[in-house]
């Protein structure tokens, strides 16, 4: 298959090599051109603009950081609509908002063109690994061309309902995880406060009914002090400014996420935002004990 | 002085008669023109167009709703304000569209001021307003025939924007105070005690403040009718949350009193007035006053 990929950063370039390893033609696209060089090996065609790029594809993905890039790359100037012919399909694996998708989804649909929201979760491990959960949102048909192509990026691959559903999935994922890495984080500073060893603490709770996915991956790293992204705490900062647009929006009470919330807000004002979101416990312990 | 002003809702309506009484030549616009009906029968003068109040006007005011309302004015003003003209924008935006909207009339030679108030409906009406204001200094003698009719406490704050960040602090000290007298009467009112003596006691001591006394009054007799309709406090919230989420700062009890206002706007409270709070704390226990 002809498959545009742009957005070529940390989660966008091992994606994109996976879909070229299984055969597919690349056709590239990036704003700043050194993105482009882990590509001059491989069969991959480039190109001045997104437009140009969408020509020559069957489908495209957009791997880009927020709302404003998707929107910019697909119906901007020289962007995907302006030359993408009817039936090609966008797919659009960034995390935004649920409701700027199904804008962007009706927008391009006026054009003939296919949107399809693909969110991943899983981090740049998942990436590298072809092991990301994919939640997506879009039309059955649009769906099952894209799912091959899906199934070489990522192990867990799940239409969800119509355009805008894989982000509301999206969202939801990160109201799990932003609040839960706080919950590990909390019990876990308790723990080390009350004079207890939190790595016995975490033993001890995997085997009950507190298990999760996090305490077990993200609470090792706690101990192992390795704050390393990861998941940037600014990325996950970003995606609960979404579920909290979107709750503002339709009026729904969401308090754990909305103090979440904060906890972020205070790790990048305090400059801590490039730590993975973990650095959580860092912050908790800064709150929580005197200053030398 | 001649002075052009758009939005004449619950408070734009007054603010434009104390500036008739006070003898300045006003201009007035708007979308629906039956809504500037009484202002011209007042002797305000109709416009055709933002454009041509602009032209005329040495200030301009404005009094609408969101950022967006006042971007898409301040493109159709700059037609035609000319070079050091005012325009002065009383609706309460974000600071970082207030701060767009400056640079865009800055590349002009216009002035902008983001002049925020605070004092509700009867503060416009009794022209006892707070006026926080954002923009120059020099602004100030020719900013002051016109804010000394309107407001009682004048307060320059700093740079264009900086008005609407001292009104986001205004909101979250106010709908703050406003939750913690709606958690007060819940707990009042769950244990048996009469809230209307609570307050009548407090009133007098060092939890006193204006919002006991007038949204804990409103609470205790239980009249939920709008002084300040709750979805504005609502929009606000999503200013100030989304202002403190670009620079990074946690405001924890902020984010609280932000869900239970979304509760309040899920209930369809949102044309209600915000001690409608005290509501959603009912709801939560499974009663209701109403």
């Amino acid at each position: 298959m002809n498959v545009g990929f742009i957005g070529l950063g940390l989660m966008g370039r091992p994606m994109a090599l996976h879909l070229e390893k299984a055969g597919h033609t690349l056709h590239l696209w990036a704003r700043r051109p050194e993105s482009l060089a882990p590509f001059a090996a491989v069969n991959a065609k480039t190109y001045a603009t997104p437009a140009l790029l969408a020509a020559n594809a069957d489908v495209v993905i957009t791997m880009v950081a927020d709302a404003p890039d998707v929107e910019k790359v697909c119906l901007g100037a020289d962007g995907l609509a302006a030359g993408g012919k009817p039936g090609l399909i966008v797919v659009d694996m960034s995390t935004i908002n649920p409701n700027a998708a199904r804008s962007i989804g009706l927008r391009l649909g006026e054009k003939g063109i296919a949107f399809v929201d693909a969110p991943v979760s899983g981090g740049e491990m998942g990436a590298i690994n072809a092991a990301l959960t994919i939640m997506v949102g879009g039309t059955p048909e649009a769906f099952e061309k894209v799912k091959p192509l899906f199934e070489k990026m990522g192990k867990s691959v799940t239409l969800i309902g119509g355009s805008g559903a894989g982000q509301v999935a999206k969202a939801c994922n990160q109201i799990l995880t932003g609040v839960g890495v706080m919950a590990v984080a909390e019990a876990f500073n308790f723990a080390t406060q009350s004079g207890v060893d939190a790595a016995k603490v975490r033993e001890a709770l995997l085997g009950g009914f507190a298990y999760s996915k996090v305490l077990e991956n993200h609470g090792q790293r706690m101990l192992d002090r390795n704050f390393k992204p990861g998941f940037k705490a600014w990325m996950h900062q970003k995606d609960l400014r979404i579920v909290m647009e979107e709750a503002h929006r339709m009026g729904l009470m969401l308090p754990s996420a909305a103090a979440t919330a904060q906890v972020f807000n205070a790790i990048v004002g305090s400059g801590m935002g490039e730590n993975d979101s973990i650095t959580a416990l860092q912050l908790l312990e800064k709150m929580s004990t005197k200053p030398e | 002085m001649n002075i052009g002003f758009i939005g004449f809702g619950t408070m734009g309506q007054p603010m434009v008669e104390h500036l008739l009484k006070a003898g300045h030549n006003l201009r007035v616009w708007s979308r629906r023109a039956a809504s500037a009906d009484s202002l011209v029968g007042q002797g305000a003068l109709r416009c055709e167009s933002p454009a041509a109040l602009a032209a005329a006007s040495e200030i301009v005011c404005t009094n609408v709703t969101g950022s967006a309302d006042v971007e898409t004015l301040a493109a159709q003003l700059a037609e035609g304000l000319a070079p050091g003209s005012i325009h002065v924008d009383f609706s309460t935006i974000a600071p970082g569209a207030a701060r767009r909207v400056a640079a865009m009339y800055a590349a002009r030679g216009i002035e902008f001021v983001d002049a925020p108030v605070s004092g509700g409906g009867a503060g416009a009406r009794n022209a006892t307003l707070s006026i926080m204001w954002g923009g120059k200094s020099a602004l100030a003698p020719r900013l002051e025939p016109l804010f000394s009719v309107l407001g009682k406490t004048v307060v320059r704050i700093g740079d264009a924007g900086a008005g609407q960040v001292a009104k986001a602090c205004n909101q979250m000290v106010m709908v703050a105070a406003i939750e913690a007298c709606a958690e007060a009467a819940r707990l009042a009112g769950a244990a048996g005690v009469d809230f209307s003596l609570v307050r009548q006691a407090m009133l007098g001591g060092s939890a006193g403040s204006r919002v006991l006394d007038v949204f804990g009054g409103r609470m205790a007799s239980g009249d939920f009718a709008a002084g300040v309709e709750a979805r504005l406090h609502h929009k606000d919230y999503a200013l100030l949350m989304d202002e403190a989420t670009r620079i990074g700062v946690p405001l924890p009890v902020s984010a609280a009193v932000w869900q239970q206002l979304n509760a309040l706007m899920a209930q369809g409270w949102g044309t209600r007035d915000t001690a409608s709070l005290l509501r959603v704390l009912e709801l939560a226990a499974g009663r209701s006053t109403e």
